[in-house]
């Protein structure tokens, strides 16, 4: 711990002098930056969100359409709010006769979803990921019940 | 003398200088005495101006109105008790003081009707602020020096006795 | 250099020729009267969305920028909600006393606006004892804040007031003494003559160490004085709940918030006037060629631009320093700026005696 110095009448008014300037030079710099407010609607086309940001839960699609999801009903579990609702019916495999869990459909509440990204960590397949898309704003609380996967018909 | 607007103006200030006296001396709170005392002082300054002496206005201004009000404010706000009411007076005290105010109008006016002032040598334009800096610098006969150095020692005088009341014991 | 008082001279002859001498001169003072007012008003707009935009510009921001291009109608959407404000009367206040006080603090400010020369022959006061005059109508104002914190009921607004009139007139005197500096150095206290003996070099040039410390010393008390800056602790929120204002809300907030903002731009325009030459542009006695460009540009652009200038290094102060505690600012001006003034001006008329000056 360093003891303050004491100073006499004209140090002190010299040292004081000097620290005053240190600081105005500081603030004269950061006067002639470029700001880096970013003013939200007018910059749609440019705005980029970070990656790790949760915007909303996306379950992704290959090209042929097929998802990882199992239907294990692990992040089911894992959601603190039951955000997840998991439909699933057993399928029998035409080959091996053994019989599978299928996903039918994912539901996902997106008005009650907390966005604390459990279930993506929960996923053994990472079926399931957050997306960076974040302008939900609806009129209608039942579109917020979102199915995210699609099924090949 | 026609109704010049020198005229106009002079009323004004006038009828605005004897009202807020009227005021200041029978309100009974302190603080609006002390700014009614304020307007009175402010109607000075204009009189002054008028008189194209705007040495002595802006004099007036500094020294009284921010000065001498501000000195009065500071005091009645330091040392006011409960309120800021004066205490009603008695009937016979207030018929004494009228009684003394209208014998001293009486004897003013007397003496200003009765002297037979200089003719006024009035010069339009304003004085020179050299001309005030040379007659009250100077020691020859009309000269203000030793007033001047007699005042400062006064003022010298009031600053010791103020921090001599206001140390540290 | 265009001269404002051909016009001036112009509509006089024009009034005096159709009417008698004292109706023409009632008429020239109202109408000088409205202008007066209205450029109050337009300065304290201007000075108020530049603080909102120089603030935000030293603070990493944007300041207002959504109510008309580039924010410029924010300041008429705050005006506007500042006048339908309610205007709350307090139980067992003196109500006198509580609605004059805004406005004496707004007539000294508006007193001490009208002496400050905006180009040649445009200014409305012209005394020959102009800087005498400027101090005497901001010793006014001091009136107006002990009695707006008196009539306010209110003990932190009283602490507030009595704390900001300490504050006011002690830095009066640093002020008066940095002026006196500039006075001495030309032998005139009339505004208009200070700014014409600026024709061959301003005087922060021609007094060199002395008009610099003096300049440095007079933005400090000026800010002081105008209650701006590190020195605001008698409206400082968190203090003392906005001190002497605090029981003031609508339209008498809004005169002292207007007054407070056009008293910064008072104390730069005096520091523009007396130090830097005011409406004079800049000559370097010598080349001809260079002072004859200079004087094409206007003398009114030269004065707000110089205002301007130091408003901004005034705003600068504000937004880099915290706030100072009474005891600190009392001590600052008494223990350090009075001596240090005082010595300045010994120094000055060593220099004018003995000729040491350009």
């Amino acid at each position: 711990m360093s003891e303050a110095k004491e100073y006499g009448y004209f140090s002190g008014l010299f040292h004081g002098i000097k620290t005053l300037l240190t600081g105005m030079r500081v603030t004269f710099k950061e006067f002639f930056t470029k700001k880096v407010t970013e003013e939200y609607p007018e910059n749609r086309a440019v705005l980029k969100m970070f990656d790790r940001f949760r915007g909303t839960l996306v379950m992704p699609h290959d090209e042929e359409g097929n998802n990882k999801c199992i239907a294990c009903g692990l992040c089911q579990m894992a959601c603190p709010n039951g955000t997840i609702r998991i439909e699933s019916e057993m399928v029998e495999d035409p080959e091996t006769g053994k019989k599978k869990r299928r996903l039918v459909r994912y539901h996902y509440d997106l008005g009650s979803c907390m966005f604390c990204q459990l279930c993506v960590n929960a996923c053994p397949h990472d079926a399931i990921r957050f997306s960076t898309e974040f302008e939900h704003a609806v009129f209608e609380r039942e579109k917020l019940q979102e199915i995210l996967n699609i099924t090949k018909e | 003398m026609g109704i010049t607007l020198e005229l106009i103006v002079f009323l004004i200030l006038a009828v605005f200088i004897v009202a807020s006296s009227i005021l200041a001396v029978t309100t009974k709170r302190i603080l609006r005495a002390a700014t009614y005392l304020l307007f009175v002082l402010f109607g000075t300054a204009g009189i002054y101006f008028q008189l194209n002496y705007s040495f002595l206005g802006a004099v007036q201004l500094l020294i009284y109105a921010g000065g001498i009000t501000v000195l009065y404010v500071f005091s009645i706000l330091l040392t006011s008790s409960q309120g800021d009411r004066a205490e009603k007076l008695k009937n016979s005290k207030m018929f004494a003081g009228l009684l003394t105010a209208l014998a001293g109008l009486v004897i003013c006016l007397f003496l200003t009707l009765k002297n037979t002032f200089l003719p006024s040598h009035f010069e339009h334009g304003e004085l020179p602020v050299s001309a005030i800096g040379m007659s009250m610098m100077s020691g020859e006969k009309y000269g203000y020096i030793l007033p001047f150095e007699v005042i400062s020692v006064l003022l010298l005088a009031c600053i010791i006795g103020g921090i001599l009341i206001a140390r540290k014991r | 250099m265009f001269d404002f008082s051909i016009v001036t001279s112009w509509i006089h002859e024009l009034l005096t020729s159709v009417m008698p001498a004292g109706l023409a001169v009632f008429i020239e003072c109202v109408v000088i009267g409205v202008c007066l007012m209205l450029a109050y008003a337009v300065i304290a707009i201007i000075m108020i969305f530049m603080e909102r935009k120089v603030c935000a510009a030293f603070q990493c921001r944007l300041g207002p920028v959504r109510v008309g291009p580039w924010g410029t109608l924010q300041l008429f959407a705050d005006v506007f909600k500042m006048l339908i404000k309610e205007i709350i009367t307090i139980r067992h206040a003196d109500k006198f006393l509580y609605n004059l006080a805004p406005y004496i603090v707004v007539l000294s400010s508006i007193l001490a606006f009208a002496c400050i020369p905006v180009n040649k022959g445009m200014e409305i006061l012209d005394f020959n004892v102009g800087v005498f005059f400027l101090m005497a109508a901001s010793s006014i104002g001091i009136v107006g804040v002990l009695l707006a914190g008196w009539s306010s009921n209110n003990k932190y607004s009283l602490i507030g007031a009595m704390r900001s009139g300490a504050q006011m007139i002690s830095y009066e005197l640093s002020v008066g003494l940095s002026i006196l500096t500039i006075v001495v150095l030309t032998d005139t206290m009339q505004f208009s003559e200070i700014v014409e003996r600026q024709a061959d070099g301003w005087f922060i040039f021609k007094g060199h160490v002395p008009a610099v410390i003096a300049f440095i010393i007079y933005l400090i008390a000026g800010n002081a004085e105008v209650n701006r800056g590190p020195f605001d602790l008698p409206e400082a929120e968190s203090e003392l709940t906005a001190g002497y204002h605090t029981e003031y809300s609508g339209m008498h907030f809004g005169l002292f918030y207007v007054a407070e903002f056009v008293n910064l731009f008072i104390v730069s325009a005096i520091a523009a006037t007396i130090f830097l030459g005011g409406w004079m542009p800049l000559h370097i006695p010598g080349l001809d060629g260079f002072n004859q460009v200079m004087d094409y540009i206007p003398g009114f652009v030269w004065f707000f631009a110089k205002a301007l200038f130091v408003v901004w290094l005034l705003m600068w102060i504000k937004w880099t320093f915290p706030r100072l505690r009474i005891d600190q600012i009392l001590t600052l001006e008494w223990k350090y700026l009075v001596p240090i003034g005082l010595v300045n001006l010994l120094l000055m008329v060593m220099c004018v005696v003995f000729g040491w000056h350009f």
